[in-house]
């Protein structure tokens, strides 16, 4: 067998081989095989089994239909393409019951539906449709393969005559590979079986440059896909200010409300709906009045059962309306817990005027004299289990909540009110320092001071909403331990050892001795300046004011180092 | 155009085309054997549970649900053949045309089912009795509007209503295709292929009725409207399992050896093939959905059937009625050789019945199979059932032929080939 290049030969494109007195002509090209033309099937099939049966095994039939049991006449062997289907699905299978056991069950566990994390149930699906779609391919893609597609021209085709076997005529190839191939007696064979027409298949002798247009169109395809993958790369690497691109808007701007905005679909105009009547926040399942209140229920039932009716109503998210006979059949509620009185009325929702003044009588008549006889029945003692969570709790939330006014250190004197002084705001009201007297526990007591914090008092607001109850309760346990820290003496401290005790009373006494340094220093500074002018009087008495607030956050950082100590 | 000649087809009075001798024989022991079987499975699950007839009645309705599912199913190929053309099933249609008359012998024994429900209060359905909705908690109102659709008369009214229609499209199909083997008439298979689409309407209408009347009311709250479908799914698979394997004991005792041949088989093994999975998707279906949702009114049924040993049967279905076959039947090497298609299609009978086991029993009042008892009476009844009927087959085709003989297409499903 002897090879040409074809493409050395391509210069006569136009002319074409078909005709049995050119054979001689067509020695030089490459022989591909031998095809012969059929008009029936029957005897199509006939030559095939002779054809078969004399041993050649690389034939091929081409019919315009298919004919049943050609593959037994032609002795073509069972194809393995089932077997790629099958590993090809089981693929899908596994690879879709990989990926979502690792996926859901293992990088990222995610609770979906209440299922667990691995739940097969849920897996089938993906697992069923993956199993298919990986069939396919494998059918698919295993024929092209098995066929050795995509071929865009076969040798057969140089033959015009083989157009027909789209339409009336069959064909029976024997291919030059064939280890039994001899052109001559392939030729003999294929011309004893009933057919007219046999012709040997050669190179195909037209060009077999591909046209530059398909190059062209091929570049334009590749340089244009390659643009979206180009522009994503950029955005990966790149920042911008610019406001992101939306190309699809539906997620990006929701209609949803933020907080406090205006909603025109309630006739109460609020985005934000309130609890419905009955709602139990989480955490508060278990509403003890006394815990939500500060103040003793049972006692104030006795003195004053309007109030703690209304009490009753705002914080008992289980109240349910009660008929009146009931009310007045249960005269004796004073003798029963809080939670069991009677209401007299129907119930109020949460929310409106009824229980903002429930609330607002809730305020202690913090104007009132000290020395008038408080009615209400505060709770004398934090209901919290105190210890040093709850305390170093009550210190964040102070912190956060309270020193902005009362300073860190409680003494009344924060950042807003440093401020207010400056700008010498009209209408503030000086924040109470917390170590008066007066609101030392004997005199002011836990609950009232929960109260307060809960309710607010003159300028103050209450912060119920913005703290949790129990919370509130550590900053109440908080604010008596910075009272403490005040007026501790060293011999409460009962596990200091010596050099431990020396070392505070030594710094006691230096931080005192410098205060008096520095109250003599601003002292004697103002009187070499009294007779200096109006103005310069003044702005001393500005640096005065600094100094001595500088001090009172001296004095707060050995306060609050005494308060961690005196806690544990 | 086959590689090898397909024969023409014999003249309409050969032998071949006849019952043979020796299955005729079987036709009168199989009815007295079958009857007497069956009425001992009855009577030994009858002595079994505290409730009544209870679990007896259940056992026979399991195996009245059984035959009736391969009854109905061997309908449903003969109206599908009708609907679709198909050339290729000629041969072996006669054999479900013979197995779908026997819905009227199964109408008959559908009697006791509805002399249970009017004799016993809540013997087998319990919703037929007064104090269930009390017993087990349920409102009244919805309870009332339950009991609108599941009452006596009207159940009784639609089993019966059931039965007119299949008795009906049985009969017509039957008695037409009995007249071509006379006539060979060409006008009769246009008929049918005319009445076959409006059949196939009332025939999936009625099956999934007579699934939710028979089999989803012994649960009487539970719903799921995949259930006909479901009942459907193994019916239609059972027909065509008793299709191959009646077709391979016809050909081993010497009929009809030339008509069928290894192409049929092998398309009756591809249809098993696709009905085992058809089954699974359906039944894994229903159990997703209601497993997803997770609504207590819905997993009851599933509930049930998921503790203690009816777990273990869920199982056996998963593995032996889908996995197994599923595998087994995959290769068309496999599908290309009749005796094991007969015997896949003998197997799949089998699990078949297990599933319908699967989808009554457990509803009986102890929840339990009985013991080995109770499992034993379950299998007297129903291969009494399947023998009696079987008997009652074989007469009707002793009087007729087991293959359309003069249908005109019976030369094409001769000549049909797969590869």
């Amino acid at each position: 067998m002897f090879r040409v290049r074809s493409d050395q030969e391509t210069t006569d494109v136009g002319q074409t081989f078909y005709n049995c007195e050119l054979m001689s002509e067509n020695n030089e090209k490459k022989v591909h095989g031998v095809v012969a033309e059929y008009t029936s099937v029957d005897t199509l099939l006939s030559a095939c089994r002779r054809v078969r049966d004399a041993g050649y095994e690389k034939t091929d039939a081409f019919t315009p239909f298919p004919v049943h049991g050609i593959d037994k006449a032609l002795g073509i062997k069972p194809t393995v393409l089932p077997w790629i289907v099958l590993g090809a699905g089981l693929t899908g299978t596994a690879t879709a019951l990989v990926m979502q056991i690792w996926m859901n069950s293992i990088d990222y566990p995610y609770i979906i539906s209440g299922k667990p994390f691995l739940s097969l149930p849920a897996f089938m699906p993906v697992a069923f449709e993956l199993t298919v779609l990986f069939a396919s391919f494998g059918a698919f893609f295993g024929m092209w393969a098995l066929n050795g597609l995509p071929k865009f021209s076969n040798p057969v085709f140089t033959d015009p005559r083989f157009d027909r076997v789209t339409d009336d005529r069959f064909f029976l190839y024997i291919d030059s590979k064939d280890d039994q191939f001899d052109r001559g007696g392939v030729e003999k064979l294929l011309g004893d079986t009933d057919t007219d027409y046999v012709q040997t298949v050669v190179d195909d002798d037209s060009s077999d440059k591909v046209p530059k247009p398909f190059f062209m169109m091929w570049g334009l395809v590749v340089g244009l896909s390659v643009i979206p993958l180009l522009v994503v790369l950029k955005m990966r690497v790149s920042h911008s200010s610019q406001p992101r691109f939306h190309v699809f808007y539906d997620m990006d701007f929701s209609p949803a409300k933020d907080a406090q905005q205006y909603s025109t679909l309630f006739r109460d105009g609020r985005a934000m709906r309130p609890d419905v009547p009955g709602t139990v926040a989480r955490g508060e399942e278990q509403a003890d009045l006394n815990y939500m209140t500060g103040i003793d229920m049972e006692a104030l039932t006795a003195i004053d059962r309007p109030r703690a009716e209304r009490l009753v109503r705002r914080f008992n998210p289980y109240f349910q309306g009660e008929t009146e006979s009931a009310a007045e059949n249960e005269t004796e509620g004073a003798g029963k817990t809080s939670t069991e009185i009677e209401p007299e009325k129907k119930p109020v929702t949460v929310g409106d005027g009824d229980s903002d003044k429930s609330e607002a009588d809730e305020v202690p008549d913090a104007t009132a004299e000290p020395s008038v006889v408080e009615p209400t029945p505060w709770l004398d003692s934090n209901p919290l289990v105190l210890n040093e969570k709850v305390l170093a709790d009550g210190r964040k939330n102070f912190g956060i909540y309270c020193s902005v006014c009362h300073g860190m250190n409680g003494s009344g004197n924060g950042l807003v009110n440093v401020r207010a002084q400056k700008i010498i705001s009209p209408d503030w009201i000086q924040p109470s320092s917390l170590h008066q007297e007066t609101l030392y526990a004997n005199k002011y007591p836990d609950g009232k001071l929960f109260s307060t914090i809960s309710n607010g008092i003159r300028k103050m607001p209450g912060y119920a909403g913005q703290i949790k109850t129990r919370d509130r309760w550590a900053i109440v346990a908080y604010v008596r331990a910075l009272q403490l820290s005040q007026n501790a003496s060293i011999e409460q401290f009962k596990n200091l050892d010596d050099s431990e005790r020396a070392k505070i009373l030594k710094e006691q006494i230096e931080a005192k001795k410098a205060l008096k340094d520095k109250a003599d220093a601003a002292a004697k500074a103002a009187k070499e300046k009294a007779q200096a002018d109006e103005k310069a009087v003044l702005e001393e008495a500005d640096a005065q004011e600094a100094d001595a607030r500088e001090a009172d956050v001296q004095e707060a950082d050995v306060q609050e180092a005494d308060t961690a100590k005196a806690s544990t | 155009m086959s590689e090898h000649k397909a024969l023409a087809p014999k003249s309409s009075d050969d032998p071949a085309f006849m019952l043979p001798a020796s299955l005729a024989a079987l036709r009168l022991p199989l009815c007295v054997g079958g009857f007497v079987l069956m009425l001992l499975g009855w009577w030994l699950a009858s002595g079994i549970g505290d409730y009544g007839n209870n679990f007896g009645m259940s056992v026979y309705l399991t195996a009245a649900v059984y035959c009736m599912t391969i009854v109905l199913g061997c309908l449903f190929f003969v109206l599908i053949q009708h609907l679709v053309r198909a050339g290729w099933s000629i041969v072996v249609r006669r054999i479900a045309e013979l197995a779908m008359v026997m819905v009227i012998p199964m109408g008959i024994l559908f009697i006791p089912v509805l002399t249970s429900l009017w004799m016993g209060e809540g013997t087998l359905y319990r919703w037929d009795n007064p104090e269930y909705a009390v017993e087990h908690g349920l409102p009244g109102d919805v309870w009332e509007e339950k009991l609108r659709w599941l009452n006596e008369s009207w159940f009784t009214v639609r089993t019966i209503g059931y039965f007119a229609v299949w008795t009906s499209l049985a009969l017509f199909f039957f008695k037409n295709s009995v007249r071509q083997d006379q006539t060979g008439d060409k006008a009769i298979t246009d008929k049918m292929q005319y009445w076959s689409g409006p059949a196939v309407m009332l025939f999936s209408l009625t099956t999934t009725f007579a699934a939710f009347d028979w089999v989803m009311s012994l649960a009487p709250m539970w719903f799921s409207t995949m259930f006909g479908v479901y009942l459907f799914a193994g019916s239609i698979l059972g027909a065509h399992c008793l299709l191959a394997v009646a077709s391979y004991v016809l050909q081993k005792q010497g009929a009809m050896r030339d008509e069928v041949t290894v192409e049929h088989y092998h398309d009756l093994g591809k249809l098993i093939f696709g009905f085992v999975f058809f089954w699974t998707y359906i039944s894994f279906s229903q159990y997703l959905l209601i497993w997803y949702g997770n609504i207590p009114e819905e997993t009851e049924w599933f509930y049930v059937r998921q503790i203690g040993n009816w777990g273990t049967v869920a199982l056996l279905l998963i593995f032996f009625h889908w996995m197994l076959p599923f595998a087994g039947t995959m290769s068309r090497h496999v599908r290309r050789k009749p005796g094991l298609v007969c015997a896949w299609g003998a197997y799949l009978l089998i699990m078949h019945y297990v599933d319908v086991y699967f989808m009554i029993m457990p509803t009986v009042e102890e929840g339990t199979a009985g013991g080995v008892m109770g499992v034993l009476a379950s299998i007297l009844c129903v291969v009494g059932m399947v023998a009696l009927l079987s008997g009652l087959c074989l007469g009707l085709a002793r009087q007729n032929k087991v293959v359309a003989v003069r249908d005109p297409r019976l030369g094409e499903s001769i000549a049909f080939e797969n590869i």
